[in-house]
């Protein structure tokens, strides 16, 4: 070290997306339905759902595993989930400008860091389904033919990432129930700062729409009943008749790289994330309790460590899961953080028009809240049609909204009782103002 | 590294729950005894025949969680739980005088609650969707043990859940290092816990390559002519890392520094660990490197020995690679022989097997290997009893998963 004292930390941008979602592969897909206020959620397909009280999911339609650049080994032998995380990283290469191969230096610093909540779950359940005859027996002893590569590797998913780019830095799966995808990208924000790295591709990826991964919800009652016969509109966020979350499926996967790096081989930056920070409830496992404490505190952290004031937050994209307490306890925080200027401050929910798609889910909206800074648009929560009291902000109802976006906050709230958020700025903000 | 100024980061209590100890003293004698863990397990429920892997069946769960919760919560949980509690016992925690915010629990896990969601997925095909347990969700997923772990102890701050096959505990080291020298907390719980030992587990495992399925108690046998492959376990460790001047001023027992964290991925697809040590070794210099460490500071090297035959080629091709002339004179063991491995939970209970070998001045033998592999005659194993440690005060502890991650740990004797 020289004796001028410690530099500062590098800075990190956001310079590929790649996004499986119900309503849209690809960036350029997915970003048309986002603005269009388009849903994904539908009648579930994937297995017959007639004895669940919830009968809709987001399921990702349309995938083409071989068009998204997958081998034939990872389309036949890996699970739909880390098909999803392989197809997302890809695109996020693509986007990014690094379709050709990178070098070997360049590789091996380079890392995958996924979020995930319920990998390889549906797979698991579908051996255990075979062993047992749906229950009805003693387990049969297993045949290699039934193993695929993935089975009971939860980490799959940022192994086989790696795998398919050849990429020697770090690796793993966080998590941390839904921001599970927000962690995995703050702590790849993390491992660049910390000169560990120069590039992550980090997000979130899940598939679990079978009948234990939809039941286990429905028993908690932690699923949307209400809207069965028109799906479109059950996923309804700030709502006064929003009854529960829908399950849904997807994958986002975000490059991320140091911002010198990025800005030296001229790649386009979207955003620059300007702060991470997580905490826990410490009080349930599954909700936040109705002043949304634990999120307060989590706001407020993050904008101190992003250095920002309240004013400067133009946009909120929430964890707005469509769980009737989670929404009062979210509207509590931003009224007690904000006061006044919590009415003014636009706030939209993609899982509106996704549903939740588990450890992909801060992921894909960490991914909505670049390209909102990019497209400078503000994509809409849909389906506010009859309003609740105590949810009275601005919740960017039915249309999208063109507006200047300097800085957005994207958060989300897990299951386990994480709390993570990251603050995104856009590039020349940054540096307008000196950063 | 950014600061040389940053923060230290050090480990101020052990709990652990192991095969062939429960509770860190009970562990530790067996430990370098070269005492086994290793029973016999079988299931009525399987047609198939006794397995050998490091079970605990002495554990008692009620002793560590209340009756209510014990319904609500699978045994990997149970077994984080009962680590938790000795390690903030050992530690000399009030964790009612921390601040909350300032807390924070890193726990890694592999396969989540096998044993809950089994009988769950019973009772949903045979019984039907609506008998389901409320609790299967909170009780199975991954995140469940970092979340129960925050409501007892009114955890509030940083909480993570590395997934990460076999290295994951040595992972979730190195996150609650980083966090803990970017001031994000004081104080992080720190391991991993798994209880995966099912048969269908077993099975699906051994059938990918991952582990040996046998009744010889003695079939762990890394760096053997006869090694063909591990047994597995289960059990959770957890240890107390302590931002250094926190310690300092509620003069706590410091066990030890960790002084480096490297972290590097073969890339090579899900399969075991390859013959080639590459990226292993690269992930050892990043330790030593991030810790200033050269390789005559090194005590001795806690191997990863997965008893695969390639993947412990892979293992001696790095050791060469990372610590070169030296290597000869750097004692190396597998001390998770006496064990099993015990994925998730195993880099927990590796860092505290270091941190008590660093402490009594003794590095626990690798048992089993009882007819060395002459492919690894310049590797001084230290095999069958327990060997007095030099002078020197840092201990590697290197690990690797299928998928290709490898990860190492420099530790560091405390004051």
């Amino acid at each position: 070290m020289t004796e001028a004292g410690p530099r500062p930390p590098r800075r990190v941008a956001i310079t590929g997306l790649g996004v499986v979602a119900p309503n849209g592969i690809g960036k350029e897909a997915f970003w048309h339905a986002c603005i269009s206020g388009l849903s994904g959620i539908r009648s579930i397909t994937r297995f017959d759902a007639s004895a669940l009280p919830s009968r809709i999911a987001g399921e990702v339609t349309d995938f083409a595993p071989a068009q998204l650049g997958l081998t034939p080994d990872e389309y036949q032998h890996v699970d739909r989930g880390t098909q999803f995380a392989i197809a997302a990283a890809n695109l996020a290469m693509m986007d990014a400008g690094l379709a050709d191969p990178l070098s070997e230096e360049e590789r091996e610093r380079t890392g995958v860091y996924i979020g995930a909540v319920m990998a390889c779950a549906e797979e698991g359940e579908g051996i255990w389904r075979e062993l047992t005859d749906n229950g009805t027996r003693q387990f049969a002893p297993l045949d290699t033919a039934m193993i695929s590569a993935s089975l009971l590797m939860p980490h799959a998913s940022a192994a086989c990432i790696a795998a398919h780019h050849h990429l020697h830095g770090p690796s793993m799966v966080i998590a941390t129930g839904c921001s599970a995808g927000a962690d995995a990208i703050g702590q790849a924000y993390w491992a660049i700062q910390e000169e560990r790295v120069d590039r992550m591709l980090a997000g979130g990826a899940d598939s679990a729409i079978s009948p234990l991964g939809v039941d286990v919800f429905c028993v908690m009652g932690a699923l949307s009943t209400r809207f069965n016969e028109e799906p479109q509109r059950a996923s309804r966020p700030y709502d006064a008749l929003r009854d529960g979350f829908v399950m849904a499926e997807g994958a986002a996967v975000l490059l991320l790289e140091d911002l010198a790096l990025a800005r030296a081989r001229g790649a386009h930056i979207y955003a620059e994330i300007i702060a991470f920070t997580s905490n826990s409830n410490a009080h349930h496992m599954t909700a936040l309790p109705a002043n949304g404490a634990p999120l307060q505190q989590l706001l407020r952290q993050a904008m101190q460590e992003a250095d920002i004031e309240q004013q400067q937050l133009d946009y909120i994209n929430s964890h707005g899961s469509s769980t009737p307490p989670n929404e009062l306890a979210e509207t509590a925080a931003y009224k007690a953080v904000f006061g006044d200027y919590a009415y003014q401050i636009p706030i939209s929910a993609t899982k509106s028009m996704i549903g939740h798609t588990q450890g992909a889910a801060s992921a894909i909206e960490a991914a909505v809240t670049a390209l909102a800074l990019d497209q400078q648009i503000i994509p809409p929560t849909l389906n506010q049609e009859q309003s609740d009291p105590a949810c009275d902000l601005d919740y960017v109802p039915g249309r999208a909204r063109p507006t200047r976006i300097d800085v957005a906050l994207t958060h989300s709230s897990g299951f386990g009782g994480v709390n993570s958020a990251l603050i995104f700025a856009r590039p020349d903000w940054t540096q307008q103002h000196g950063r | 590294m950014v600061d040389d100024n940053k923060r230290r980061v050090v480990i101020t209590g052990i709990g652990v729950v192991a095969p062939n100890g429960i509770g860190k003293e009970a562990f530790w004698q067996a430990t370098h005894q070269g005492i086994s863990g290793i029973k016999l397990v079988r299931n009525d429920n399987v047609s198939a025949a006794t397995w050998a892997a490091g079970s605990i069946p002495d554990f008692v769960a009620e002793d560590y969680v209340e009756r209510k919760l014990l319904k609500r919560t699978d045994r990997m949980t149970h077994f984080a739980f009962a680590a938790m509690q000795e390690a903030l016992a050992d530690a000399r925690l009030d964790i009612e005088q921390e601040q909350p915010q300032r807390v924070g629990a890193v726990i890694a896990n592999s396969l989540g609650g096998i044993d809950y969601v089994m009988r769950q997925l019973q009772t949903l095909y045979t019984k039907g969707p609506r008998f389901v347990s409320a609790y299967t969700a909170i009780a199975w997923l991954n995140a469940a043990n970092v979340g129960q772990a925050a409501i007892r102890y009114n955890i509030q701050g940083y909480c993570k859940t590395p997934i990460n096959d076999a290295v994951s505990g040595l992972d979730a080291m190195g996150m609650a290092t980083s966090a803990l020298r970017r001031g994000a907390a004081d104080i992080i719980l720190t391991g991993g816990c798994e209880a995966f030992l099912h048969p269908l587990i077993l099975q699906a495992l051994s059938y990918q390559g991952q582990c040996a399925t046998t009744s010889d108690l003695n079939a762990y046998r890394p760096f053997d002519r006869r090694a063909a492959g591990l047994l597995l376990a289960e059990g959770a460790s957890i240890c107390i890392l302590e931002d250094y001047e926190h310690a300092l001023r509620r003069n706590a027992p410091i066990y030890g520094e960790v002084l480096g964290y490297g972290q590097t991925s073969d890339a090579d697809g899900l399969r075991i660990p390859s013959e080639s040590g590459k990226y292993y070794a690269r992930a050892m210099q990043l330790a030593m490197r991030e810790g200033n460490v050269r390789p005559e500071d090194i005590a001795y090297v806690q191997l990863d020995g997965r008893a695969n035959p390639s993947s412990d080629r892979g293992e001696a091709a790095a050791l060469r690679v990372a610590l070169g002339n030296e290597l000869a004179r750097i004692p190396l063991s597998v001390p998770r022989t006496t064990i099993g491995h015990a994925y998730a939970a195993a880099g927990a209970i590796d860092t505290a097997t270091a941190l008590l070998a660093l402490k009594h001045g003794c590095i626990p033998p690798t048992i089993n290997c009882e007819d060395p592999d002459p492919n690894y005659d310049d590797l001084d194993l230290v095999r069958d009893r327990a060997r007095a440690m030099n002078e020197r005060r840092v201990v590697l502890i290197g690990a690797r998963g299928i998928g290709g991650a490898n990860t190492v740990l420099a530790l560091k004797k405390g004051s």
